[in-house]
């Protein structure tokens, strides 16, 4: 009996629903050493932004109780470096790519999007307003539903690609941010980013990040993941791609359950670089135990 | 890089809280070049979610295993430790980069402080092969807890010891020991590994008397293969990956911050840092 894996994300078609996060993954490179990249429903580059971006001070990073801090501050190469060296590399694999992109005004989110418009290989466009690390951008545009509504307007003038925006969980209300990109023209929305946090090393008494404060991810924060994209799914009527703490087939079956359509894989990529690949068999299994023959018979199926 | 489930082959408790493990992995022990580590996933699936911690590489049994060498600082060190023979790991490597040499290299001085002696074994063991007259000089606070002195012996090499209370050798820091042979020795490269501060010393004394110096560093990790970008250094040339671009760098193309160094107290053989972000 085969299983069908498949999802349609807005356009996506994606041959099952697992994709690495942004930012945890490169370009793929490193992980094709330990892995068939090509096994994958899609790849998610690293945040983009207009001009290159040097990243923040370190220690950028910091273990916690399941999970971890980060504020790596978006380093990267700019969106020219992007497509051309990058981008050709990622196409290799013939699976859909989505690039993530992060802007400081809406003019920077629109640009990119002009940038990318017709590029062979490009998939859709991921909008990061969710990044908690950087100080103009970001975050700021996530955490109000008029610049989130404006930002994503900005970029769908811009692009007729599938239009993904990333959600930031460090709201009071996230139905109501995704309510505002889904009517300025989101086709899907991917949730969550990380979530806001700090720790502090009590032998020195100084932050345990340069940056102060810093992005938890992990295990940690997964039931607040589970939670969001349930509200979401109940909001709007897009597609939602699940994220946060991802590390096992049954964590990826919840977000399913709760609503999403996909899902996407972070901070477990740096303990087990076969974690995507595993998760997708995973759920292939756990499809198969139940003689369910299609992903789509779980998707949203949770019984409240 | 492979990602290979590896058996202890043996454990040793070499001195109080420091353990040396032999692993077995054909693929990593043919790969790996002095100044590489490795990235261990410490503890069972049960136990909570741990990131992976780095060690480096201590020595290989060509073709055939490897060998780790650390001191228990975390919760990570601490279930390692706890590892019994025959057990079987989950390692990634061999990873970052090596120690660099021209083939005409004929002097080299080697300088640890406690378990910074960790890759220079391995280093000290390809040298000699090529008879590269070697200096070793390590640190440690007492004769006790002094690593390594027994295995530069046993390579027959005059070894130079400092510790604190002058139980063995020098009574001083090894950089004290550094400054006052350095006119002697006079060796054409300098590799260096252990805490931060005094890598910096013995970067300004390789400096002053024009030697190359290479050191060994260590950060707080995530992937350890250069896509987290969680491990920056700061350098001349803007930050760079301890895990992709080193963790060997040029002295010379480090930026020595003080607010830096005094965030990252420990160093050595790669997991001390990343240990000491749990609070013990």
């Amino acid at each position: 009996m085969s299983v069908n894996l498949s999802v349609n994300l807005a356009g996506i078609k994606m041959k099952n629903p697992v994709m690495p996060a942004s930012g945890t993954f490169g370009t793929g490179r490193e992980f094709s050493e330990f892995m068939d990249i090509k096994s994958l429903g899609a790849l998610v580059a690293k945040t983009v932004t207009l001009r290159p971006v040097v990243g923040n001070k370190p220690p950028r990073i910091c273990e916690t109780n399941s999970g971890m801090l980060n504020s790596i501050g978006l380093q990267n190469e700019g969106i020219d470096h992007f497509l051309k060296h990058d981008l050709p590399y990622m196409r290799k694999f013939k699976v859909p790519i989505i690039v993530n992109i992060a802007g400081n005004t809406l003019e920077e989110y629109a640009q990119m999007c002009r940038d990318l418009h017709g590029v062979e290989g490009v998939s859709g466009i991921e909008l990061n307003i969710s990044c908690p690390n950087i100080k103009a951008g970001g975050i700021a545009f996530g955490a109000s539903a008029r610049l989130a509504e404006q930002v994503t307007a900005a970029a769908r003038y811009n692009t007729d690609l599938p239009l993904i925006v990333k959600l930031t969980p460090n709201v009071y209300n996230i139905s109501k941010i995704a309510r505002a990109v889904v009517s300025a023209g989101a086709d899907a929305v991917s949730l969550i980013n990380t979530v806001v946090g700090m720790s502090i090393n009590i032998k020195t008494f100084e932050p345990c990040l340069a940056n102060i404060t810093g992005g938890l991810s992990g295990p940690a924060i997964k039931p607040i993941a589970v939670r969001m994209v349930w509200e979401v799914a109940q909001t709007v009527n897009v597609p939602i791609i699940g994220i946060g703490g991802i590390t096992t087939a049954e964590d990826a079956i919840e977000f399913l359950l709760a609503g999403a359509t996909a899902v996407a894989v972070g901070t477990a990529n740096f303990i087990n670089p076969r974690a995507t690949i595993e998760i997708i068999h995973g759920i292939e299994a756990f499809l198969k135990e139940r003689e369910l023959t299609d992903i789509k018979q779980i998707i949203g199926k949770v019984k409240t | 890089m492979f990602q290979v489930k590896a058996d202890i082959l043996s454990k040793e408790e070499v001195i109080p809280g420091v353990f040396s493990l032999t692993i077995v992995s054909p693929e990593i022990s043919r790969n790996a070049k002095p100044g590489q580590f490795v990235h261990i996933l410490c503890g069972s699936e049960n136990d909570n979610f741990v990131l992976r911690r780095p060690f480096s590489i201590h020595r290989v049994v060509p073709g055939r295993a490897f060998e780790i060498l650390f001191r228990v600082v975390g919760k990570g060190t601490e279930a390692l430790s706890r590892a019994k023979i025959h057990e079987s790991l989950d390692v990634i490597g061999p990873l970052g980069n090596s120690f660099t040499y021209s083939e005409k290299l004929e002097s080299a001085l080697l300088i640890a402080g406690g378990l910074g002696v960790a890759p220079l074994i391995f280093l000290a063991e390809e040298l000699a092969e090529r008879y590269v007259k070697l200096y070793p000089m390590i640190g440690a606070q007492e004769k006790a807890k002094l690593l390594c002195y027994i295995d530069f012996k046993r390579m027959g090499k005059k070894t130079y010891a400092a510790t604190e209370d002058g139980s063995i050798g020098h009574q001083g820091t090894v950089v004290d020991l550094l400054n006052r042979t350095i006119h002697q020795i006079r060796p054409q490269v300098i590799y260096a590994c252990g805490p931060k501060p005094m890598l910096r010393k013995i970067a300004e004394t390789a400096d002053e008397f024009g030697i190359d110096c290479q050191v060994s560093l260590e950060a707080k990790m995530a992937c350890g293969i250069g896509v987290c970008l969680g491990c920056a250094c700061v350098t001349k040339k803007g930050y760079k990956m301890v895990c992709k671009d080193g963790p060997v760098f040029n002295a010379r193309d480090l930026v020595w911050d003080q607010d830096e160094v005094g965030r990252l107290p420990s160093g050595g053989c790669m997991c001390e840092t990343q240990e000491t972000q749990d609070s013990d």
